[in-house]
């Protein structure tokens, strides 16, 4: 089968599929919203990123910004202790506000591509919180444009030529590093070796002139308490102004001295190689698709995708859209396919209950800290890729997104699901606990268990569930009385809608059975 | 039996004696010298995963080659002075004065120029070749996974039960470890914490054979093992205990290192520990500018050897010394020369460290060569295959027959002797007059025979089970006193032999088995 579009029913079903695959968690609404409009125009307004605006001062060691303000443009403090714990107030921001966009997010691609992308790059934090955010922004704001360019700029970027060494590669000293995962994991990938130091698409001798093409760059302004951002700056005698060779997979091609625009010509030899694209291709396959790269994948859908790819000069946007209207990507086999990163596990649970932070800043910023290591324990630290390939679970055969399931990890995600629904997460005087009320007046007939119930499972699991679960679900939410009687006390909650006594029951209620669904096997899959 | 010593956790019937020692009690002695004797089934290893590539150019310093190493690393490379020499050609790290104390001691051992032919100095395929043992790239499965495998085909399904209560293999942190990675599952555990308890709801499930329904299965199996293997580690971890002061709670690596002693002191069965420490990838700063001393190579290989001499002391407290064997591993080593940002780019060979009182202890294979002039990017040469010393230990520690273990490998397998008998507890055993003890035992090719002779006439010879001799080792007029003598074994086929001393009239017999 090839990538032809997908000419089927367009139902809630498939709705439910894409949102789940292109936002972090959709709501009902959210599903009830794009089964009602054709499958094209929902996947074109998934595919218009929104912007997001920038993380706020709240901690006490901000020092230069007021409490509320962005620091992202703002200089650092002169006195060095000043300055450094002015830094980690700027990075507990950062952080608490990767998770706030994600629980914020509007119903685009925009978090999922960035998601991508940072795993595709894995640039670790390196030494400056501004130099950080830039570096997200860019990654974030062209994460569905071109990625020959976005390559460019990724080369440039002082948070990259600080992670991979960048600064400091000059012509007497070559420092391989950015050059070697340039092509290795950035661009052309790497093939099998197939003699020494050729890896198929690529030799020790590219890694070796590609060290001398990038020479030349130092990155300025970091922490600076007089510049207002950090910067790369070409310096001509630190270039290596030598004639570089490429090996036979470039086809021996030679890149003349051409200075601080050297880099450039010389991304532009990688892109000409169609192994790019398919490569490319396969990241975003196994990213949005499935992990495993079947017979059929490889020879029908995957060329197709390059093919397309390269039609469009590299462009994500039309890719997409032709993966997101295909009949492969909808098809059944692909359900669940893939098992939830940390971050699928704990903002399905936020967004697709409908709880986001609303406190004030402090408080919000406080929570969202506490969330970006909870999803740390659970074996994702979003300011730090696990390593410049990215997270294992994207790459690491034969186990994949099975990795980040193991006998450690579960009890996190076990815990964080007791915290929202049962026992309420304590932080800094808040407790973090899902109000179920709203989410529950929100889906399509709430005074029915079994309604309630199928909504419920549309949005947490990934194929439809059995007579067997159904009923385990709702004896839970009915705590094993006939369905009528939920009926009675959620018609006695609309009744007395501010009296405890009638709204408490019905919260605990879908705090259970939230809480049964998030330790379900099957909710560990979208 | 012996290939299933390793996986199943079962004591070894003891052999039966076709004859009788006569004065000595073999058996107390046994049991007080030979915590390994029953066999490879109590056996444990430790392996530490040094993730970036090492450099073992500034951990294991050849002394002899420091002037050609200042001609291409003078910005990273510690002064010579500053080294502390454990041999007259190699220095470590100056801040790695716990494990020259256990090299001094004779329980650390560094094999030399470890790597694999054709080097890929890619982490990640690198890392892959390491954990799988293999150089194929359609080879997914681990080293050790394999290994599980080939006993336990239809492993997770049944897994724990009786025959097998307690996990394979232990991957401390919150990561499988790929050397584990099976067909069908991971044979290792992860534990963060064995003192936490865990009891976890167990959801029912059906595997409708998709992708999605076999992703159900294998997480409703971790969550099943989760809870038995759970409930095991943590009854051993509250059976067990540390004895050791040196652990520094803020070292990571040794307090994982501290609870691995702990479970292994709890009586847990499991065979293989992996832990692992990141950070060794230093293209910069990797030494400080004003002291090369300093700089972050050393604050790591200060947490290698820092826990590794606490854990050694603990298991040497707790009496678990001879039960457990160590080893260190790390994708590549670093190009000799530095790069421009007081760093090194990714290399070939390296060092690799082995630890513990039962392996081949001091410097295994002689110091990397270091030219005066070397091509660019230039790494240390390989010498030893690191899936060599894989099988080694697989055969000479947990005593997996040498056809199985070259089932395991791609490559035609040659063993090294670096793990197998025990250093400790036995040269040190003062004897009684008439005491006799044969290390290592068992062996695959020679052992020693310390004896505490009486003056007069001595005959040793080696004696099959029927009683026949099959090597007269020893016939000469000896002074009283304890001597040591080697036998060797080689030529002899595997099984159980008799070692007789006759002395001053007395006859004294003790076993010792030759392994495959």
């Amino acid at each position: 089968m090839s990538l032809i579009p997908y000419l089927g029913p367009w139902t809630r079903a498939q709705a439910a599929h894409l949102l789940r695959r292109t936002l972090f968690g959709p709501t009902h609404q959210q599903i009830s919203y794009f089964s009602g409009i054709s499958m094209n125009d929902a996947v074109n307004q998934l595919l218009a990123v929104t912007p997001v605006s920038p993380p706020l001062a709240y901690d006490a060691g901000e020092t230069v910004v007021a409490q509320g303000q962005p620091w992202v443009s703002a200089l650092y403090p002169a006195n060095p202790v000043s300055n450094q714990l002015c830094e980690m107030a700027r990075v507990k921001s950062l952080s608490a506000w990767l998770m706030r966009n994600m629980n914020y997010e509007t119903a685009n691609i925009g978090q999922k591509m960035f998601f991508f992308w940072h795993n595709h790059f894995g640039v670790s934090f390196s030494s400056d919180a501004r130099a950080a955010y830039t570096y997200f922004e860019l990654i974030r704001s062209n994460g569905l444009g071109n990625i020959k360019q976005l390559v460019k700029d990724v080369t440039l970027d002082p948070n990259m030529l600080i992670f991979l060494n960048g600064n400091t590669n000059s012509e007497a000293h070559p420092n391989e590093n950015y050059s070697r995962e340039l092509l290795e994991l950035f661009t052309i990938g790497k093939g099998e070796q197939i003699a020494p130091g050729d890896y198929s698409n690529y030799t020790e001798l590219d890694v070796a002139s590609g060290a001398k093409i990038l020479s030349g760059y130092i990155v300025q302004g970091i922490r600076s308490s007089t510049v207002s951002a950090a910067s790369a700056t070409y310096f001509n005698a630190l270039h290596d102004s030598s004639t570089k060779t490429l090996s036979y997979h470039f086809n021996n091609a030679t890149v003349p001295n051409a200075g601080a625009q050297e880099y450039s010509n010389y991304i532009d030899i990688i892109f000409q190689q169609p192994q790019v694209a398919y490569y490319l291709c396969k990241k975003l396959y196994r990213f949005f698709v499935n992990y495993d790269i079947t017979n059929d994948v490889e020879v029908n859908i995957l060329p197709e995708m390059a093919q397309t790819m390269i039609a469009n000069n590299y462009d994500v946007l039309p890719v997409l859209q032709e993966l997101f209207t295909s009949q492969h990507f909808y098809d059944n086999a692909y359900l669940g396919s893939i098992v939830r990163s940390p971050l699928e596990t704990v903002f399905s649970m936020l967004n697709s209950t409908e709880t986001q932070l609303n406190v004030n800043l402090t408080t919000d910023y406080n929570v969202y800290f506490n969330m970006f290591f909870a999803c740390g324990n659970m074996g994702l630290d979003y300011l730090n890729p696990a390593s410049v390939a990215g997270w294992e679970a994207f790459y690491l055969s034969p186990a994949f997104s099975r990795l980040w399931v193991n006998s450690t990890t579960i009890k996190f995600r076990f815990d964080i699901s007791s915290g929202l629904n049962v026992y309420g997460i304590p932080i800094n005087g808040y407790t973090l606990k899902i109000d179920p009320i709203p989410f529950l007046n929100n889906l399509s007939i709430p005074s029915s268990a079994d309604a309630v119930i199928d909504d419920i499972c549309e949005l947490f699991i990934a194929k439809p569930v059995d007579a067997a679960m159904h009923n385990s679900l709702v004896n839970v939410l009915t705590n094993n009385l006939p369905t009528f009687e939920w009926t009675l006390q959620y018609n006695d909650y609309l009744a007395n809608p501010n009296t405890p006594a009638f709204v408490d029951p019905v919260r605990q209620r879908v705090n259970l059975v939230l809480d049964r669904i998030f330790k379900m096997p099957q909710y560990q899959m979208f | 039996m012996k290939r299933r010593d390793f996986v199943k956790n079962v004591a070894l019937a003891s052999a039966s004696l076709p004859f009788v020692s006569n004065g000595f009690g073999m058996q107390a002695i046994g049991d007080k010298l030979f915590n390994f004797s029953t066999g490879a089934e109590d056996r444990v290893l430790v392996m530490i995963r040094l993730n970036g590539g090492n450099d073992g150019l500034n951990t294991v310093v050849p002394i002899d080659q420091f002037a050609n190493l200042m001609i291409h690393r003078s910005e990273i490379i510690v002064p010579q002075n500053q080294l502390l020499p454990v041999t007259p050609t190699v220095g470590f790290h100056p801040v790695m004065q716990g494990m020259k104390n256990l090299f001094d001691q004779g329980k650390l051992g560094v094999v030399q120029n470890v790597g694999y032919p054709d080097q890929n100095r890619s982490h990640f395929r690198s890392m892959d070749i390491w954990t799988t043992g293999s150089t194929d790239i359609d080879e997914t499965r681990g080293w050790l996974g394999r290994y599980f495998d080939s006993y336990n085909p239809n492993y997770p399904d049944g897994y724990p039960n009786a025959s097998y209560p307690d996990p394979f293999a232990i991957s401390m942190g919150s990561e499988v470890t790929a050397t584990c990675q099976g067909i069908a599952a991971n044979f290792s555990h992860a534990v963060s914490n064995p003192n936490n308890s865990v009891n976890l709801f167990e959801g029912s499930f059906v595997n409708d054979g998709s992708y999605y329904g076999n992703h159900v299965e294998f997480v409703a199996t971790i969550i099943e093992q989760t809870n038995s293997f759970g409930q095991v580690i943590h009854a051993a971890a509250q059976a067990g205990s540390n004895l050791s002061t040196m652990y520094d709670p803020s070292n990571d690596l040794a307090t994982q290192l501290k609870y691995v002693a702990q479970m292994i002191s709890g009586g847990l069965k499991t065979k293989v520990y992996v832990l692992s420490l990141g950070g060794f990838d230093t293209h910069d700063n990797q030494a400080d500018a004003l002291d090369l001393n300093a700089g972050l190579h050393r604050g790591l290989l200060q947490k290698v050897s820092d826990a590794i001499a606490a854990f050694q002391n603990d298991l040497q407290l707790l009496g678990l010394e001879n039960r457990v064997v160590g080893m260190t591993f790390s994708e590549f080593g670093r190009q000799i020369a530095s790069n421009a940002s007081l760093g090194t780019d990714h290399g070939d060979a390296a060092p690799l460290f082995l630890f513990g009182t039962c392996i081949q202890t001091g410097i295994i294979g002689p110091n990397p060569v270091i030219p005066s002039a070397i091509p660019d990017q230039a790494g240390v040469p390989m010498q030893i295959d690191f899936r060599d010393v894989y099988a080694s230990i697989l055969r000479d520690w947990f005593q997996v027959p040498s056809n199985e273990v070259q089932q395991l490998f791609g490559h035609t397998v040659q063993y090294y002797s670096l793990a197998g008998w025990c250093n400790v507890g036995i040269e040190e055993q003062t004897l009684e007059q008439g005491g006799i003890l044969v290390y290592p035992n068992p062996t695959p090719s020679a052992c020693k025979i310390k004896v505490h002779l009486a003056e007069g006439r001595t005959s040793i010879s080696l004696r099959d089970i029927h009683g026949a001799t099959v090597k007269e080792i020893f016939d000469l007029s000896m002074g009283a006193g304890i001597h040591t003598i080697d036998c060797d074994l080689d030529g002899l086929s595997s099984g159980t032999y008799f070692v007789v001393v006759r002395n001053h009239g007395k006859t004294t017999v003790e076993k010792v088995v030759k392994t495959r």
